[in-house]
């Protein structure tokens, strides 16, 4: 089975290849066509902010091959962090941007309260709102680490998974063939590894 | 509920891993074990020195980190010597998830917002040097050697305002002392701050753990002294801050 790691020029695609490599699977960092075309399933990585990200996948050339690619062709993606907003219609950082749109909702700022410190960095819950194929073999009060400062309450109907931090949002998605997590798997030990290795096997 | 972090900082000269107290440079000892003691983080430094005024080859720093990066499925942050972007992609290629800046920041300081971004402000970490001196605390720069005439208080609200994601606040005194963090300055800082205080500098104890985050208000404690730690140590650690009420990963 062969893996395409969406090179935009912000993922931390050196964690991601490291935890495919891991999981005994070969990843390819790549922006062509051809090899995102051939790949059987699609890691959208994300470190960075919204509107450079939205404005990298432009400059490439890729929203419309990945439109037909995983809208079309249906084709399994896990979005990771920026990758996992980047799927929304719009986030608030650093002013509004259009997103991906695949999946319905918007991204907007954690609050700020006192006593609550943004970003949102550390290990924390991922409590499941549904079954989902990413969640074989793994221990129902697995931590993981996540690192943001913005956050989407994605559909309901979607959701697989919330955690709280100031509010309740968006941690796990599946909308059919489109997966996505806040949170960091290839940076959570083994419950992240455990989850990213389900996605690779069984999306 | 988020966890109190507990992270390992790992300092290199000239790609080899530097243990105070235990001057045995065994980089593999550390990259095999550091994944397994549960570790919640890790902050990896580059503190080789300038020679003759020219900056250092980071190259080794580099492949260390890239080892450490392929092996540890934990958050890293790494720095050492960040004046440009150029010098920020080459520690991300390298396998950093974010990076720390410091005396390129205290030169330039709009290099923290180009890095908030491009790399979202959870990717900029800004770490603070401070000593104590006659009028308060006071920010040094170029490895703790050169005096600014800043407030560390003052210049971590500057540096979030400027896009930075968390502070990495570490106290020259205390350094290596096993006497504990510098709570004065971690709570001084934390009360300017909304993003969160790393505190580092002086841990000797599960006790001083405890009390960077109850007294010195940080979100996350550091441990450079990483020669007492083993699988059995770390856990004990946790188990002492989770007795002591702090929410910890265990």
């Amino acid at each position: 089975m062969s893996v395409a790691i969406i090179d935009y020029g912000l993922g931390n695609v050196t964690s991601v290849l490291g935890a495919l490599e891991k999981l005994g699977f070969e990843g390819v960092v790549t922006d062509r066509p051809d090899a995102l075309a051939y790949a059987d399933k699609l890691i959208l990585p994300g470190v960075g902010a919204f509107g450079d990200g939205m404005v990298n996948l432009h400059k490439r050339g890729l929203v419309e091959i990945l439109n037909d690619l995983v809208m079309v062709r249906k084709k399994p993606i896990l979005g990771i962090c920026l990758g996992f907003q980047l799927l929304a219609e719009a986030s608030e950082e650093f002013g509004l941007h259009q997103g991906l749109g695949w999946v319905k909702g918007r991204v907007t700022r954690l609050p700020s309260d006192p006593g609550l410190r943004v970003p949102h960095v550390g290990w924390n819950e991922l409590e499941r709102t549904a079954d989902n194929l990413l969640y074989r073999d793994l221990p129902a009060d697995s931590l993981f680490y996540y690192v943001h400062s913005f956050a989407m309450p994605a559909d309901p109907a979607f959701t697989i998974g919330t955690c709280t931090y100031g509010r309740h949002f968006t941690a796990a998605l599946q909308q059919e063939n489109v997966f996505g997590t806040q949170f960091h798997p290839e940076k959570s030990q083994q419950a992240g590894l455990t989850l990213l290795g389900n996605f690779l096997k069984y999306a | 509920m988020l966890r109190t972090r507990l992270i390992t900082v790992l300092t290199f000269n000239e790609g080899v891993l530097f243990r105070t107290k235990l001057f045995q440079p065994d980089y593999r000892y550390t990259s095999n074990y550091v994944d397994t003691w549960s570790v919640d983080e890790i902050v990896v430094l580059d503190v080789t020195r300038p020679k003759d005024g020219a900056e250092p080859n980071r190259e080794l720093f580099f492949d260390a980190l890239k080892r450490l990066a392929s092996r540890c499925f934990v958050p890293i942050a790494a720095g050492g010597g960040i004046r440009t972007m150029e010098d920020v992609r080459r520690m991300m290629d390298a396998g950093a998830d974010k990076v720390v800046v410091n005396t390129g920041a205290i030169e330039r300081p709009e290099l923290i917002s180009e890095i908030a971004e491009s790399h979202g402000a959870q990717c900029a970490v800004l770490s603070i040097d401070a000593a104590r001196s006659a009028g308060g605390h006071e920010v040094r720069s170029k490895f703790g050697t050169h005096p600014t005439g800043l407030k560390p208080a003052q210049w971590a609200r500057r540096g979030m305002d400027l896009g930075a994601g968390e502070i990495f606040l570490a106290s020259i005194d205390q350094d290596g002392s096993l006497n504990g963090y510098d709570l004065e300055l971690c709570a001084e800082v934390a009360a300017e701050v909304s993003v969160p205080v790393l505190i580092s500098g002086g841990a000797g104890s599960w006790q001083h753990f405890v009390d960077g985050v109850k007294k010195g208000g940080a979100s996350a404690v550091c441990t450079s002294n990483i020669y007492h730690f083993t699988e059995t140590s770390l856990k004990s650690a946790k188990q002492f801050m989770a007795r002591a009420g702090l929410p910890v990963r265990v």
